[in-house]
């Protein structure tokens, strides 16, 4: 029961993540928050998630759940790399901006 | 026959886009020729650790600096922004390395108005290629595919550094992409505006130092991969 509780917040956690998440990468938050959904159900109702193991060849449905939480961890971190495709994006125009301002024309330059 | 309107095509109203990396061994004749054709040249030098600026400033372009290395994309956005500052009437974007001919310039520019489009694309593959390495003719047979299953632009060539555009056509363009996959992005992009474009036979001539700066298979990857991560984020 601790674990399920354990495991439930941090789910949830994943979800509003997601939510807060949903207006610069939407495709990121419907992933994550299908992921997590899944992981949510799977934690409560582990006898599925022990047929459903079974059926994909995973074995157990502990391990299941551990390899949703790793999906999760690696959408998160395509999220990241997102974050810094935007900040890298931000540093681009204000470079642009820099130079542009400084720009020598060929007459400046004679 | 000659129209009208390519008539009174004056060279000076025309930028030419040149986005440079450590290209001071190459730089200066190439600036040289298209300024000798009466065209207006920008340098944009992407962070350059060598002469590159110095160079290009002297052989008569203007010169755009980049504090840092950003990436060709970013330097051609940097470069087509300038010139839409100025009152050009056409943008002519053409690679550092000396693969292109100056004396394409015209043909593209004339294209544009005989046909009445906003883009005018180089292709080696309508006109000719020197030096070309097979694998490098599969790398871009490759590249055209890709792009027809994204845009569904059924271009010749696609990754041809060479093109020319109309103010309208160039104030469209928006490059995101900094590095290599800003030549597909740019499809893209076409393809979006709606805009009328036309393929033009250019020559394209592959030296040891062209291909020691071009793509590889490697550099594929990564551009899908840029691709692919663009499409997840705003």
């Amino acid at each position: 029961m601790i674990a399920q509780i354990g495991f439930s917040i941090l789910l949830s956690g994943v979800m509003v993540y997601a939510w807060t998440e949903y207006r610069r990468a939407p495709v990121i938050a419907v992933l994550s928050m299908l992921v997590a959904t899944a992981g949510l159900y799977f934690v409560w109702l582990p006898t599925h998630a022990t047929k459903l193991a079974a059926l994909v060849g995973i074995g157990r449905g502990v391990d299941l759940i551990i390899y949703v939480w790793v999906v999760i961890s690696l959408i998160l971190l395509l999220n990241l790399h997102l974050k810094l495709r935007s900040q890298a994006e931000l540093i681009t125009i204000l470079m642009r901006e820099i130079a542009l301002a400084n720009a020598r024309t060929a007459e400046q330059n004679k | 026959m000659i129209s009208d309107d390519r008539k009174e095509l004056d060279p000076q109203s025309i930028w030419v886009v040149v986005a440079a990396f450590n290209e001071a061994a190459v730089i200066g004749p190439i600036v040289a020729e298209i300024v000798g054709r009466n065209y207006r040249v920008v340098v944009v030098d992407d962070g350059s650790r060598d002469a590159t600026a110095q160079i290009a400033s002297a052989a008569g372009a203007a010169v755009v600096s980049h504090p840092v290395n950003l990436g060709q994309g970013a330097a051609l956005q940097t470069g087509i922004k300038f010139a839409l500052l100025d009152d050009s009437s056409y943008v002519v974007t053409f690679d550092a390395d000396g693969q292109h001919r100056p004396s394409d310039i015209p043909l593209l520019i004339n294209a544009l108005v005989d046909a009445k489009a906003a883009y005018a694309l180089g292709s080696r593959f309508l006109g000719s290629s020197r030096g070309m390495p097979f694998g490098r003719r599969l790398l871009l047979q490759a590249a055209i595919w890709f792009t027809r299953v994204m845009t569904g632009l059924r271009l010749t060539d696609t990754h041809n550094g060479l093109r020319a555009m109309t103010r309208e056509g160039a104030s469209r363009l928006s490059l995101r992409q900094n590095r290599m996959a800003h030549a597909s992005e740019l499809l893209e992009q076409i393809a979006a505006s709606g805009l009328p474009y036309v393929e033009v036979p250019v020559t394209i001539d592959y030296t040891r130092y062209s291909l020691a700066k071009g793509q590889g298979v490697a550099d594929s990857l990564t551009i899908l991969f840029d691709l692919s991560a663009q499409k997840l984020h705003r």
